[in-house]
């Protein structure tokens, strides 16, 4: 029973962390249609961009979380700009977008490799101290992971829905000519939603750094945990996306608790490829 | 496509190629040749399956990948002459197409892009978790190397492997040219640009799909095998981002729609990036340029760079006649 606890609890923490960088990869997928590869490398940029204005400039964790996502945030709307919007005429945009992130990928990571070097690194936690849920202990700082990404997907989710900001993305995401024609700015709304969902990866980052080594390719494994996430839940929907994060999280802990850590990741994709044959929309999506 | 000139300068390159050897023995050139050959190789198979074909093929470095682990078990922990098993790489590398194949002739876009990738990472899951079997993260060492008799191709300064490498190239060129001059790969770019007519003049979309990913695996699962015979190793490290970008960039420079573009762009390519690795600083700096070149090409000269030149020489001729 105390495994089962435990194991339920670590499915949390991850379901959590699968759900804030799976957020970002459906944001831009439903507006631009681009599935966006430098993911999880912005991600690896607001990990490393919080150590160096916490630890080297001494300003401390706070500070350094939020210029992660910042620079981050930054970044995104710089490849947004630079490597997707030329590209939208194309008619094999999809193709090449995914080069060109891919691209910025390798950029971005080997660019990391040269200004921080291979050194592994570590942010201190945010919240010290040890925190008890169902009767299984884990770090505070991983608790605050747990009640931190319900509380950004809502807000998200209440952005999209309720603000006029929110709704032109999906507005644009469903016709851009039409919403070209309601006025709303297309290209302002494409880096937006870039904007956000790169600061989203940056957040993520910066906060998986204090719980995992900072290096330049902590990124990959994330972003491929995300696509499975995407594909479970259907590329397009926030709320579908969330609820296959958990779900997604939840299997892995109990994989790992039965199988073991080596044959986890295989049963994973495993099961993606089954779900993209038989339910190409998601386990949960319609149409 | 294949106009008399341009013929006449293939044949030419190959002649060139078959010549290094006398004139350069140092080993280390000759090993960037041997490379420059398997990312050759490698980079024109892909392009029968993402430029002609049109499918959005993420997972060909698996096909590569494969060959390189079937050969390093048939020939290590097997005791399988090394000969047979390089072509043995071949053969698992269709099969593995074939069978990736399937789901994805059913799928579309982005979709083809994610299971492909998902089959890259499947197959390195399973060569991580199988230790006992591939080596685990560790890798296969010490594999057995080519010989013919009692000679060993590792003497001479690599002189064997270079001409068992530049073979491989030419024939796998010989069978894209054909491939891609076949009414079969006519059919390909019918469905390629323009689906709906293609389907509708009796060409199964979803066959000629499968068709084409499992001819692409065939010379890149074989270029695998000789990848590990040569270095003999066989390490995960093959089915990374890093070989993958590389290969796609060659690809692309070199020109989706053309069969000897992508082997231009991997030999020109590959000695860049050991030129670069040269310099100091530039250990990591050379796969941004490379990353930077690759957008670059997307960006101003889409068909690759090897079109581009045809352009700038036409207005040329056209004073000429």
């Amino acid at each position: 029973m105390d495994a089962l606890l435990a194991t339920l609890v670590s499915g949390l923490v991850l379901g959590s962390l699968y759900a804030l960088m799976s957020s970002g990869l459906s944001l831009v997928w439903t507006t631009l249609g681009v599935f966006n590869f430098s993911h999880g490398a912005l991600m690896m940029v607001g990990a490393f961009v919080a150590w160096t204005i916490s630890e080297v400039l001494g300003l401390g964790p706070v500070v350094g979380i939020l210029s992660g996502t910042l620079a981050a945030g930054l970044i995104g709307v710089i490849i947004e700009r630079l490597l997707v919007r030329p590209f939208y005429n194309n008619r094999n945009m999809l193709l090449i977008t995914a080069m060109t992130t891919l691209a910025a990928m390798v950029i971005l990571e080997r660019g990391a490799q040269m200004i921080w070097g291979a050194r592994l690194k570590q942010l201190p936690r945010l919240v010290p101290g040890e925190v008890q849920i169902l009767g299984t202990t884990i770090s505070a700082h991983e608790a605050l992971l747990i009640v931190l990404a319900p509380l950004i997907l809502v807000a998200l989710w209440r952005f999209t829905v309720m603000t006029n900001r929110g709704r032109s993305l999906r507005a644009v995401g469903q016709n851009q000519d039409s919403a070209a024609l309601l006025g709303i700015d297309v290209p302002v709304a494409f880096a937006l939603a870039f904007g956000i969902s790169a600061a989203l990866a940056g957040l993520t980052g910066a906060l998986l750094g204090s719980i995992r080594f900072i290096t330049p390719t902590m990124g990959s494994e994330p972003l491929t945990k995300a696509m499975i996430v995407v594909i479970f839940g259907g590329l397009g929907n926030l709320g579908a996306t969330a609820g296959a994060a958990y779900l997604i999280g939840f299997i892995e802990a109990f994989l790992i608790f039965g199988l073991g850590l080596y044959w986890t990741p295989f049963v994973l994709f495993l099961l993606m490829i089954l779900v993209l044959l038989f339910r190409p929309n998601g386990v949960f999506g319609g149409k | 496509m294949a106009n008399k000139r341009q013929l006449l300068a293939i044949v030419a390159l190959f002649a060139a190629l078959a010549l290094v050897p006398l004139f350069v023995t140092d080993s280390y050139i000759r090993h960037l040749f041997i490379i420059a050959f398997v990312y050759a190789v490698i980079a024109s198979n892909w392009n029968l399956s993402l430029g002609h074909c049109g499918v959005f093929n993420f997972g060909h470095l698996t096909f590569f990948g494969i060959g390189v682990y079937t050969a390093a078990i048939a020939s290590k922990t097997f005791g399988i002459n090394p000969w047979l098993a390089m072509l043995l790489g071949g053969g698992t590398a269709a099969l593995s197409a074939l069978l990736l194949a399937a789901p994805v002739a059913r799928l579309k876009g982005i979709y083809v892009v994610l299971v492909t990738f998902a089959f890259s990472q499947l197959v390195l899951q399973l060569v991580l978790s199988q230790s006992q079997i591939t080596g685990g993260a560790e890798g296969m060492v010490r594999l057995p190397f080519l010989q013919l008799g009692s000679y060993s191709f590792l003497k001479d300064f690599k002189f064997g492997y270079y001409y068992v490498g530049l073979a491989l190239l030419a024939l796998s060129c010989l069978f894209l040219a054909f491939v891609s001059n076949s009414s079969f790969g006519k059919s390909l770019k019918a469905v390629r640009d323009a689906e709906d007519y293609a389907a509708a003049r009796g060409i199964s979309v979803a066959r000629q799909r499968i068709l084409a990913l499992t001819l692409s695996a065939i010379f890149t699962g074989i270029a695998g095998g000789f990848y590990a015979t040569y270095l003999r190793v066989a390490s995960p490290e093959v089915f990374g981002f890093g070989t993958l970008s590389l290969a796609l960039s060659m690809v692309l420079i070199g020109g989706v729609n053309t069969v000897f573009g992508p082997v231009l762009a991997a030999l020109v390519l590959t000695f860049a990036t050991e030129a670069m690795a040269g310099l100091q600083g530039f250990e990591d700096a050379r796969f941004i340029v490379i990353a930077v070149a690759m957008i670059l090409v997307l960006r101003l000269a889409p068909e690759g760079l090897v079109d581009l030149l045809g352009k700038l020489r036409l207005p040329v001729r056209r004073t000429q006649t």
